[in-house]
């Protein structure tokens, strides 16, 4: 099967859920929901048996917009599984949602907006077009093929970001993003034109060899990178361009958050791979590339490290871990390939991404339960619940000592193999900065344990003590991310063994 | 006087800093993004000025940049739809599109 089908699937997908809403009458929406998590199960085991058009395939001239190699299926695999655990989370968050969408209930007391789970189905929906978005973009190997796709998915995300739209901080955070989300295309479009004028040639392989050739001209191909260069750092909330992330993270819906900081930073990261590949073959620009990219990730660890040691509400804590952890890839996006005997960068950033992506989900599907049932999004919220809810505690628990590195966890084998590629490099500041970072993210991440573990409810009689109710699908999901991390946490050449 | 690609440069870039000057010193949302249609703008400007003057062998202009902005033409106008519907749903929940009162968040 060509790879290109898989997007198109998605796409029927998410038409289909949208048509199925409009002519089926359905007592409860949240089905299709189901609907839309089956459908991305069944293309994630499709994306296994796609062929890879690297070779004769991706010869013909139509085609070089697209390429299927590994890194692109790696991160079409990423896409569709955060997605679906984004919709896994809508599903669990719908009350709250038709909470945000509908006007005040008026004095008869009956809610119809929220009986008749107003614009639910758009919430599925929504996603999915995304998801084809950042599918496409993992493959896109042309800068308007890259354009288009990196724009499906950040207006699709305007949408869903400020999708609660009777709740302040849901709009606000829609605005940011929007102002934002917009100023970057501008850069980013602007760097594109440079980067065209520099160098004759829209399609990234043919960029790459114009750049290498002695006559391309240093400064307009310098300018064209810096604009690029800023353009992504917004995409992945990298200093000093991270300023929209808290309030973004803290005023979106639960789910819309954990999407953000999962799906839309592996985008990001796989279009900043792609684009930079050019730059760093080039001996000219080489050394330019690599000494801003240091600075970048030591500014973006330390400044995303340190901003998260105050923090009392959850969402905004793990907006400033989400900085942190874009500091640490870049780290390794800073790095040459070619080193004998240690992983790639290319290999290093998908592994890292992979575990960000289990440990980041884990901690928001507890999070958005908390969220449903307590009504609280603050620390407050997570004093003693190992005694109500022991289940939720442990897997938060093993979420947090992922975040923050402890080993035998996927997020520990993701910074080692960071550190290595930073050392061999012989980038020793950056390394120092790094390893503050993480003692920093050790404060922040454990003291989310000892409220849970060690403090007890600040009024106790109160729903604190009532354990949180974890549906069956929530449950099965939170198990395979507690096993995932620990199993690719002690076996990370289960995943890497893609890369060699 | 013959014009030459670097006079399409200057006024490209010129539109690229009034755009970003816009967006960073004015206070209405609306400005702001008309300051950001702007930007794209002077994108543009620079593409077709890269297309003409960057000939192909067979002598004429490279059409892949005017191609690339239709696409962009395009994009803009779907971010529009989207960016001002975001808007007005800003207006009539907080009776203002000054940015400097949009600040309900805090640590």
């Amino acid at each position: 099967m060509p790879a290109y089908y898989l997007e198109i699937i998605v796409v029927v997908l998410g038409l289909t859920v949208l048509m199925v809403e409009t002519f089926v009458s359905l007592r409860d929406k949240r089905s299709l929901g189901w609907l839309a998590i089956l459908g991305l199960l069944v293309v994630l085991v499709l994306n296994f048996t796609v062929v890879e058009t690297g070779g004769e395939g991706g010869n013909t001239p139509f085609w070089s917009f697209y390429v299927m190699d590994i890194p692109a299926q790696w991160f079409k695999g990423l896409a569709l599984l955060a997605t679906i655990f984004v919709i896994l989370m809508s599903v669990d968050f719908s009350r709250v949602l038709s909470k945000g969408i509908c006007p005040e209930v008026e004095d008869d007391g009956v809610d119809d907006c929220a009986e008749n789970q107003v614009a639910l189905s758009e919430f599925f929906a929504l996603p999915i077009f995304i998801c084809a978005g950042m599918m496409w973009m993992a493959s896109a190997h042309h800068l308007v093929s890259i354009f288009v796709a990196l724009e499906t998915v950040t207006i699709g995300f305007y949408v869903i970001v400020a999708f609660m739209r009777r709740n302040v901080g849901s709009l606000e955070a829609g605005v940011k993003y929007l102002i934002l989300g917009a100023l970057s295309t501008g850069f980013l479009v602007y760097g594109f034109a440079w980067l065209f004028g520099v160098t004759g040639e829209m399609e990234l392989g043919a960029i790459a060899d114009a750049l290498n050739a002695p006559d391309v001209h240093r400064t307009g191909a310098l300018f064209a990178f810096a604009l690029i260069l800023i353009a992504l750092c917004f995409k992945i909330g990298a200093v000093p361009f991270q300023i929209w992330i808290p309030d973004v993270y803290q005023g979106a819906p639960m789910p819309v958050t954990a999407f953000l900081s999962v799906g839309s930073k592996a985008a990001g990261f796989v279009i900043l791979l792609r684009l930079l590949e050019p730059f760093m073959a080039s001996e000219m620009l080489n050394a330019n590339v690599t000494s801003v990219l240091v600075i970048i990730a030591a500014a973006t660890i330390l400044f995303g490290n340190l901003a998260a040691l105050p923090q009392t509400n959850f969402k905004r804590l793990l907006a400033y871990s989400s900085v942190s952890h874009a500091g640490f890839l870049l780290m390794a996006v800073a790095s040459a390939p070619a080193h004998p005997g240690v992983v790639s960068p290319v290999a290093a950033v998908s592994y890292y991404l992979a575990a960000y992506l289990m440990m980041t989900m884990l901690a928001f599907l507890i999070m958005n339960l908390i969220r449903v049932q307590r009504g609280d999004e603050n620390l407050e919220a997570y004093k003693g619940l190992a005694k109500s809810s022991p289940f939720l505690a442990f897997a938060m628990l093993v979420a947090m000592a992922s975040l923050a590195g402890v080993p035998l966890t996927a997020g520990f084998v993701g910074k080692f193999w960071v550190f290595v590629l930073a050392l061999q490099e012989k980038h020793y500041y950056l390394v120092a900065f790094g390893v503050i970072g993480a003692a920093a993210g050790f404060y922040y991440y454990l003291k989310i344990v000892k409220s849970m573990y060690w403090d007890s409810p600040a009024d106790a009689g109160s729903s604190a003590a009532v354990p949180v109710v974890v549906a069956w699908p929530t449950r099965i999901a939170i198990v395979l991310l507690v096993v995932g991390v620990f199993y690719f946490g002690v076996n990370p050449g289960a995943l890497l063994s893609l890369f060699l | 006087m013959e014009v030459t690609l670097n006079h399409f440069l200057f006024v490209s870039g010129l539109l690229f800093a009034i755009g970003l000057a816009g967006v960073l010193v004015r206070r209405n949302v609306i400005v702001i993004f008309m300051c950001l249609e702007l930007m794209l703008s002077a994108a543009n400007l620079s593409l077709v000025a890269f297309s003409r003057f960057n000939l192909t062998e067979s002598g004429g202009p490279d059409y892949n940049a005017q191609v690339f902005l239709f696409f962009i033409i395009t994009v803009a106008a779907a971010e529009v739809a989207v960016g001002l519907a975001i808007i007005v749903a800003l207006y009539r929940a907080k009776q203002t599109t000054d940015v400097t009162q949009i600040n309900s968040m805090k640590n």
